[in-house]
């Protein structure tokens, strides 16, 4: 047998990946070697975007076939089956249990009015959801867009998974990328619409919140919530579930399973599997810079909404309420809540708003997932 | 779907979100209240002071529980020197954050005011 090197060369060749590569999937590597530039280097959500762009890198490797659904009798590729979990609403529920676990619910206890300015940061959710309607797209892709305004990146998979898939990995990637810029999108407007005397009130110190109260407390928001909006059961139920673990002080093992483990093998498998959905033929279109646009509109209305309630509420509390804790209420624990403290000290050293402002942040977690489920009773 | 419909839906969505958030609202204050006189009946003694509610001190020693009594975050006694609990307790959150060790694992001594004229 006669074995020319030549041939066995051209035959390895064309069995890679190589002569198969599109111009567009070198982009969408060149995309991905971005995003992971942002995580690793200038740190944004490096938590969510590093997965997530190796997931995008997996995804636009030709030949690889990781997302192949299973045809003539051969298995399907591995991310295939891991999104399933995304597919179904069953990461973004798990992942919602492992932020209860993590979450301080009684500045919220202490000040039920702190709902309130949750609900006003959700507005930019509405008015990108009219924006994009405007744009051209379909009420179902305008309803995932708009939740990016939410800042709360399980609820906006969690929705988009069901209404709007193909749209999948342009809004979990705008609505991470900007809960990272959170630090440079909310201060100007803050500023904007505040005074320098709104952003030096100095609030009254929050009441103490007893042990049952906390634990009565995700019981109470899981009847009404999930009675109101059986839609959205699902996120509010996880949530809740995982907040019951940590406040009754019982089951201190599932406490932090939920709170460490599972979310973080949770976070694994659906941000890589989300970013494998970004492959070039569904990403690199003109839809894409239009989400990322809208995104960012509906994160600067959300903090628009928080802000202007915050000094409506300023007004009617004789200037108790500092306007600058609205911000908060966009969700995006902790950070939102990190940038009011950060703006309060700036107009007052003496300032400490870190704790008034977990109340609202908290608040918009539940409102996001709120306008998330009346979304899906209205499209769903 | 026209631009009016699409107001309508966007006033209906922000109108059942504050909906349901002012329900929440009344019933956590309700509960409060209602929590509250089980507390005053001596039912509840498990209260405990959301950080930074306590009636400030500038020096002595006190005891300091950030979040949850129940083994999962840092307990014990800090001493504070020239220090009131809220400028404290910044101390310790930035500490955590920059040293990327949760307050879980922390455990501090004492903070203690430095005095700028020595």
């Amino acid at each position: 047998m006669s074995i020319s090197v030549m041939e066995i060369l051209l035959k390895l060749w064309y069995d890679s990946g190589f002569p198969s590569m599109s111009w567009q999937q070198v982009v969408m590597l060149c995309v991905a070697g971005v995003l992971i530039y942002l995580a690793i280097v200038k740190k944004y959500e490096p938590l969510l975007l590093l997965p997530i762009a190796f997931g995008v890198l997996l995804a636009n490797l030709p030949m690889a076939n990781l997302m192949a659904p299973p045809s003539d009798g051969h298995a399907g590729g591995l991310l295939y089956y891991l999104y399933q979990g995304v597919k179904l609403g069953i990461y973004p529920s798990l992942i919602f249990l492992g932020i209860g676990a993590m979450t301080d619910f009684g500045p919220l206890i202490a000040r039920p009015s702190s709902l309130f300015l949750g609900a006003a940061a959700q507005l930019g959710i509405y008015v990108a959801f009219i924006v994009a309607l405007l744009l051209g797209f379909d009420p179902k892709e305008a309803a995932s867009i708009g939740i990016i305004g939410g800042a709360d990146g399980p609820t906006a998979i969690y929705l988009t998974s069901k209404l709007a898939p193909e749209l999948l990995p342009a809004i979990a990637i705008a609505a991470y990328s900007y809960m990272a810029l959170i630090p440079m999108i909310q201060p100007p407007i803050m500023r904007l619409l505040t005074t320098e005397k709104e952003r030096k009130v100095e609030m009254t110190q929050l009441r103490e919140v007893s042990k049952l109260e906390k634990i009565v407390f995700p019981i109470i928001v899981t009847i009404v919530v999930c009675l109101l909006l059986p839609s959205v059961a699902p996120l509010i139920g996880m949530l809740m579930l995982g907040n019951l673990f940590r406040e009754s002080g019982v089951v201190e093992r599932l406490s932090q399973t939920a709170q460490n483990a599972l979310i973080n093998i949770v976070t694994i498998f659906l941000a890589t599997t989300v970013g494998a959905t970004a492959v070039a033929e569904t990403f690199l279109r003109p839809e894409t810079l239009k989400i990322i646009g809208l995104g960012l509109l509906a994160f600067m209305f959300s903090t628009a909404g928080g802000v202007l309630l915050g000094k409506l509420m300023y007004i009617l509390t004789g200037g108790k309420v500092n306007p600058l804790i609205g911000s908060a209420g966009v969700s995006a624990v902790p950070m939102a809540a990190r940038v009011s403290q950060i703006e309060g000290q700036k107009a007052n050293p003496g300032n400490f708003l870190l704790m008034h402002a977990m109340g609202p942040n908290v608040a918009g977690v539940i409102g996001s997932a709120v306008a998330a489920g009346f979304f899906l009773s209205l499209f769903g | 779907m026209t631009f009016i419909d699409s107001l309508w839906v966007s006033l209906l969505g922000m109108a059942v979100v504050f909906t349901v958030l002012i329900l929440l609202s009344f019933f956590i204050t309700i509960l409060s209240q209602i929590l509250g006189l089980v507390v005053k009946n001596g039912q509840d003694t498990n209260g405990y002071a959301i950080p930074g509610s306590a009636a400030q001190r500038t020096e002595g020693t006190v005891p300091y529980i950030l979040g949850e009594p129940d083994g999962d975050w840092s307990a014990g006694e800090l001493k504070l020197i020239g220090v009131d609990e809220k400028t404290a307790a910044m101390i310790m959150a930035i500490v955590s954050d920059e040293s990327e060790i949760p307050l879980s694992q922390l455990q501090f001594k004492t903070i203690k005011a430095i005095d700028s004229s020595l």
